[in-house]
C-alpha cells in the first residue's frame, strides 16, 4: 500500500513538473570564452555580461556588429565641456522588476558603487576620472570627469545600473559577495529572476513589463556545464538550444539540427615578452620570432582558416594603418636577424600559456618546431590562471602565449600596454613601458574628435607593429552552435560576452 | 565492540588532524594564490582594491595563523567561507553532499549486488566458456578509467541510442524523483563497472578457495541442496576477504566519482572539489578534503565491524 502510494505520489509529480506548455530557450549562455559561470555580481564580473544583461541593463549598447553604440536605459545623450562632462537623459516609464520606477538617482547609485573600493569593482578603473555626478531630474544624469575619456561610452556598454532601492541597504563590502545577487536580483532586463539551483542552472521568465516590449518565450533557462564536452553533448542531443563550441567541436557536427554561428573573437593572440628582462630586450630577436613563423600554414591547417593573421593588438580594422610590416614568413631572414642579435642558441626559453585546449597545444607544438628550424629553443608550459597571474605579476618569466581581448575599441589595450599599468598597479603583464606609446593611449582617451582619435589608435598600432612589445599573431574567430528550433537569435562573439543589442525580448522557438 | 569503536573512533581525530596539516602545507606549495585566482587576468584592480581584498579573506595574515584559524573554527564545526562566492563552506557541502552519496550508493549497491552474483557465477562455472568471457569482461572493466568509461558511455547511451539525457542532474523546471532517477542511471551504471570488475575478481578466487574445503564437501555429501550449499557455507566464508575489498575501494569510488561528475556535470562534491582547486579556494578545498577523509575513515571502520557480522568468531577486543 505504501509502495503503491509512494509510486502515484512520484507520477503526480513528473507530471505536475511536464505539465506546463511555455516556451522555453535553454543555453549554455556562460560556457567558453566569454562566460562567467556562478558569477553574478555585475560589478565585480569582467564577463558573462551576455548572461547578465538578460536581466538587467545598461545604460548604452553596440550593435550585434559592433560599429555603434545606441541607447538602451538612456534615451539620449550629450558629451559637453571638450569632452568632460557627459548628459544622458533616462528612457521615460522604465520599471524595476519589482515595479518601482527606474530613476537617474540609479544610475548613479552604480556608478558610486563601483568606485568604492570596497565594492572591488575592475569597474573602478574605467571610471576613475570621475569627479561628479549630477541628477538634476529623475531622467537627467550628468557625469563630469577630471579629463575627457571618449572611451567612457563603451565602458558604459558593460555596467549593468543597479537598484538603489534594494542594494542601499547593503554595506559595499558585504555586496560583494552578497546573497542577493544569488537570491532576489532585481533588474530592468527584458526577463526576470526567477530561479537558481546552484551548480546546476539559472532560470529566468519573462518580464511583461520590459520597455521594448513582452518577450516572445516564457522561460530562458542558462545551464552550467563543469566540461565543455558535456554541453556539446547535451546540444547535439536536444537538451540544449545554444552553445559556444570550439573550431574542434563544429566539425563534429552532422546534419541540420544545429546551426553552427561564427564571428570574429575581437581577441588578438600574442606570444607577448617581459619587456622588463634582458633576454628579448633585443627588437631583431623579436622580429625574428615573427619572421620564423609560417602564421599562414599555422591559420590554414590548425585553425581551418578560421582566424586572421594581425600584425598589431587592434582587432577592430579601422584602427589598423595600411602598410604596417607585415613580418612575412622567411627562416632565412629569421637566422640572420638571430645571428646579428647574437642570439645564443643553446639557451631554452619557457613560454608560459594559460590556454589548456587542443588548439592552442597543437599551435605551440608548432611554433616550438618553426623556431626550433631557426635556432630558437622554447619549450611550452601549461598552468592554470593562478599560476600564470602569479608568474607574470613577478619579474621571473620570459615569454607567454595569451590573448588579449581588445573590443570593438582600442582602449581596452589601456591597462595592460600603458606603463602605469605595470603590476602591481594593473594587468600591464608583459612590463611594456614605452613613453611614446603611452602618450598615444592618453591621446586616444582625451580627444573627443573621432578622426584625432582614429589617428591616434593607427599610430599606437604602427608603433605597437614596429617596436613589438609583443609579437601580435593572429585572430580567431569564435563559434557558437544554435537548435534550428529558434528563431531570431541574435548571437555573436565579444570579449567577455560584452553588452550588444542581441533583441532577446525577440528570441522564439518552435 | 562498542569500546573497540570508540578506541578506533578517537584514533582518527589525530590523523584528522595529520592530514589537514599536510594538505595545508601542500597548498602552500602550488603556485598562485586565492588572491591570483580570484580576480581574473585582465581585471584591473588598484594596489589598494586588492589589499581590501586580501585583509577581507584572511591572507595577510603569516600561513601558521591561516592555518590555526582554520583549525579553531573547524573543531568548532565552522569550515569558513568559500572564497569564489562568500557561501559558508558547509552549506555548499551539505547541498553538494546529497548528489554524490546518490551516485556512489547506487553505483557501490549495483556494483556488489552484480560483483559477487557475477563472481560465484564465474567460481561455480570455472573454466567454461563463461567464465572466461566474464573474466575478460572483468580485465576490460578494471582497466577501463572512470572518465573514459564515461565518455564513452555518454557518446553510446545518451547520443546516440538517446535512452538517458546527456548529463545534468534533472531537467530544468522539472527534477521530479523519476526525471532525477533518469538522469542518476547512466552515471551510477558506468560507476559500478569498476565495482562489478574488481569485485567480481576477489569473489571468484575467493569462492573457489573456499569451494574445496573439507566442510563443503562435507556438507555436498550430506545430501544439502548446491544453492543452499553456496548461500550457507561457502558465501560466508568466502565474503570476508570480499568486504575488505568493498571498504578499500571506497576511495576509488570517490576518484570515480570526481571524473564522472565533471563529465555528466553531477552537481556533486567531486566537481565541487575541482572547482575549489581551480581556484585555489583554500578553505573549500580544506573543508571537502576534511568530509572526504572522513567518510573514508568511517567506511574503513564500518568494513572492520562487518567482519564481526558475517564471522561470528571474529571478536573485537
Amino acid at each position: 500500500m505504501m509502495k503503491r502510494s509512494l509510486l502515484a505520489l512520484t507520477f503526480a509529480l513528473c507530471t505536475l513538473g511536464s505539465a506546463s506548455a511555455d516556451k522555453v530557450i535553454t543555453g549554455a549562455f556562460d560556457q567558453g570564452p566569454g562566460g562567467a559561470p556562478g558569477q553574478f555580481n555585475p560589478l565585480t564580473n569582467t564577463a558573462g555580461f551576455t548572461w547578465l544583461n538578460k536581466y538587467y541593463s545598461t545604460l548604452v549598447l553596440y550593435d550585434p556588429a559592433f560599429k555603434t553604440i545606441s541607447g538602451d536605459l538612456a534615451s539620449s545623450w550629450t558629451v559637453a565641456d571638450g569632452g568632460k562632462k557627459y548628459t544622458f537623459v533616462l528612457r521615460n516609464g522604465v520599471k524595476w522588476h519589482d515595479g518601482e520606477a527606474l530613476t537617474s538617482a540609479d544610475v548613479k547609485f552604480s556608478l558610486d558603487l563601483a568606485n568604492n573600493p570596497d565594492s572591488g569593482s575592475g569597474f573602478a578603473a574605467k571610471f576613475g576620472n570621475i569627479t561628479k555626478i549630477q541628477t538634476p531630474s529623475a531622467r537627467t544624469v550628468v557625469i563630469t570627469l577630471s579629463k575627457p575619456n571618449a572611451a567612457l561610452l563603451d565602458a558604459l556598454t558593460n555596467f549593468m545600473i543597479l537598484p538603489q532601492h534594494a542594494l542601499s541597504k547593503i554595506a559595499p563590502k558585504d555586496l560583494r559577495n552578497a546573497a542577493w545577487w544569488r537570491a532576489n536580483p532585481i533588474g530592468t532586463g527584458p526577463f526576470k529572476w526567477n530561479k537558481l539551483v546552484p551548480d546546476q542552472y539559472v532560470e529566468l521568465v519573462a518580464n511583461p513589463d520590459y520597455f521594448r516590449g513582452k518577450p516572445k518565450i516564457d522561460r530562458l533557462v542558462n545551464r552550467y556545464f563543469k566540461e565543455q564536452a558535456a554541453a556539446v553533448v547535451a546540444l547535439k542531443s536536444g537538451d540544449l538550444d545554444f552553445s559556444y563550441l570550439s573550431l574542434d567541436d563544429t566539425k563534429t557536427f552532422s546534419g541540420n539540427a544545429v546551426k553552427i554561428i561564427s564571428g570574429p573573437s575581437q581577441v588578438a593572440n600574442y606570444l607577448g615578452f617581459n619587456n622588463a628582462s634582458p633576454v628579448l630586450k633585443d627588437v631583431r630577436v623579436r622580429q625574428a620570432i615573427l619572421q620564423a613563423i609560417d602564421r599562414d600554414t599555422i591559420v590554414k591547417q590548425l585553425y581551418g582558416g578560421g582566424a586572421e593573421v594581425a600584425n598589431c593588438p587592434v582587432t577592430n580594422t579601422k584602427y589598423v594603418p595600411k602598410g604596417i610590416n607585415a613580418y612575412a614568413y622567411n627562416q632565412d631572414q629569421a637566422r640572420q636577424l638571430l645571428k646579428a642579435a647574437g642570439w645564443d642558441n643553446s639557451r631554452t626559453v619557457e613560454v608560459i600559456t594559460y590556454y589548456s585546449d587542443q588548439l592552442s597545444k597543437d599551435v605551440l607544438v608548432t611554433i616550438q618546431q618553426m623556431l626550433g628550424q631557426v635556432g630558437m629553443k622554447i619549450a611550452p608550459r601549461f598552468v592554470d590562471v593562478p599560476t600564470y597571474n602569479q608568474t607574470t605579476g613577478g619579474n621571473d618569466f620570459t615569454m607567454v602565449y595569451a590573448g588579449i581581448g581588445n573590443g570593438p575599441d582600442p582602449d581596452t589595450l589601456y591597462p595592460s600596454m600603458h606603463s602605469d599599468f605595470i603590476p602591481p598597479n594593473g594587468t600591464n603583464r608583459m612590463k611594456v613601458n614605452i613613453p611614446a606609446l603611452n602618450k598615444l593611449f592618453e591621446q586616444g582617451q582625451e580627444t573627443t574628435s573621432t578622426a584625432a582619435r582614429t589617428k591616434a589608435y593607427q599610430e599606437m598600432c604602427s608603433l605597437a607593429n614596429k617596436q613589438l612589445p609583443w609579437d601580435v599573431l593572429w585572430s580567431a574567430k569564435r563559434f557558437g552552435g544554435v537548435s534550428n528550433k529558434l528563431s531570431n537569435f541574435i548571437w555573436t562573439p565579444a570579449p567577455g560576452g560584452g553588452r550588444y543589442d542581441d533583441k532577446a525580448y525577440l528570441w522564439d522557438t518552435k | 565492540m562498542g569500546l573497540y569503536t570508540l578506541r578506533r573512533l578517537l584514533i582518527s581525530i589525530p590523523l584528522l588532524l595529520v592530514i589537514s596539516a599536510v594538505v595545508f602545507t601542500l597548498l602552500q606549495f602550488t603556485p598562485g594564490d586565492p588572491l591570483d585566482a580570484y580576480i581574473p587576468p585582465d581585471q584591473v584592480l588598484s594596489a589598494q582594491q586588492r589589499e581590501i581584498l586580501k585583509v577581507d579573506l584572511g591572507l595577510d595574515q603569516s600561513k601558521p595563523v591561516q592555518y590555526f584559524k582554520w583549525l579553531g573554527r573547524a573543531v568548532q564545526g565552522d569550515l569558513g567561507y568559500r572564497i569564489k562566492n562568500g557561501q559558508p563552506v558547509l552549506a555548499e557541502l551539505g547541498r553538494r553532499l546529497p548528489p554524490t552519496l546518490l551516485l556512489m550508493g547506487l553505483g557501490m549497491t549495483v556494483g556488489v549486488a552484480l560483483g559477487i552474483f557475477f563472481g560465484i557465477v564465474a567460481a561455480v562455472k570455472r573454466y567454461t566458456l563463461l567464465d572466461n568471457t566474464l573474466t575478460f569482461l572483468a580485465f576490460l572493466g578494471i582497466s577501463t578509467p572512470a572518465f573514459l568509461a564515461g565518455l564513452l558511455g555518454m557518446y553510446v547511451f545518451a547520443l546516440k541510442l538517446g535512452w538517458f539525457p546527456a548529463g545534468g542532474y534533472q531537467t530544468p523546471g522539472q527534477g521530479g524523483v523519476l526525471d532525477i532517477l533518469r538522469h542518476l542511471m547512466l552515471p551510477a551504471m558506468i560507476l559500478s563497472v569498476t565495482y562489478i570488475a574488481i569485485l567480481m575478481r576477489y569473489t571468484r578466487s575467493s569462492v573457489l578457495e573456499v569451494l574445496f574445503q573439507d566442510y563443503v564437501r562435507t556438507a555436498s555429501a550430506k545430501g544439502v541442496r548446491s544453492y543452499r550449499v553456496i548461500a550457507k557455507h561457502v558465501l560466508r566464508n568466502a565474503l570476508i576477504p570480499v568486504v575488505t575489498v568493498i571498504g578499500a575501494n571506497i576511495a576509488n569510488l570517490i576518484g570515480g566519482a570526481v571524473f564522472l561528475e565533471s563529465i555528466f556535470s553531477w552537481p556533486g562534491t567531486g566537481q565541487l572539489y575541482l572547482d575549489a582547486i581551480d581556484s585555489r579556494d583554500y578553505p573549500m578545498i580544506m573543508g571537502t578534503t576534511l568530509i572526504l577523509a572522513i567518510i573514508i575513515l568511517l567506511a574503513n571502520l564500518i568494513t572492520d565491524l562487518m567482519y564481526g557480522l558475517i564471522d561470528p568468531r571474529i571478536r573485537f577486543s
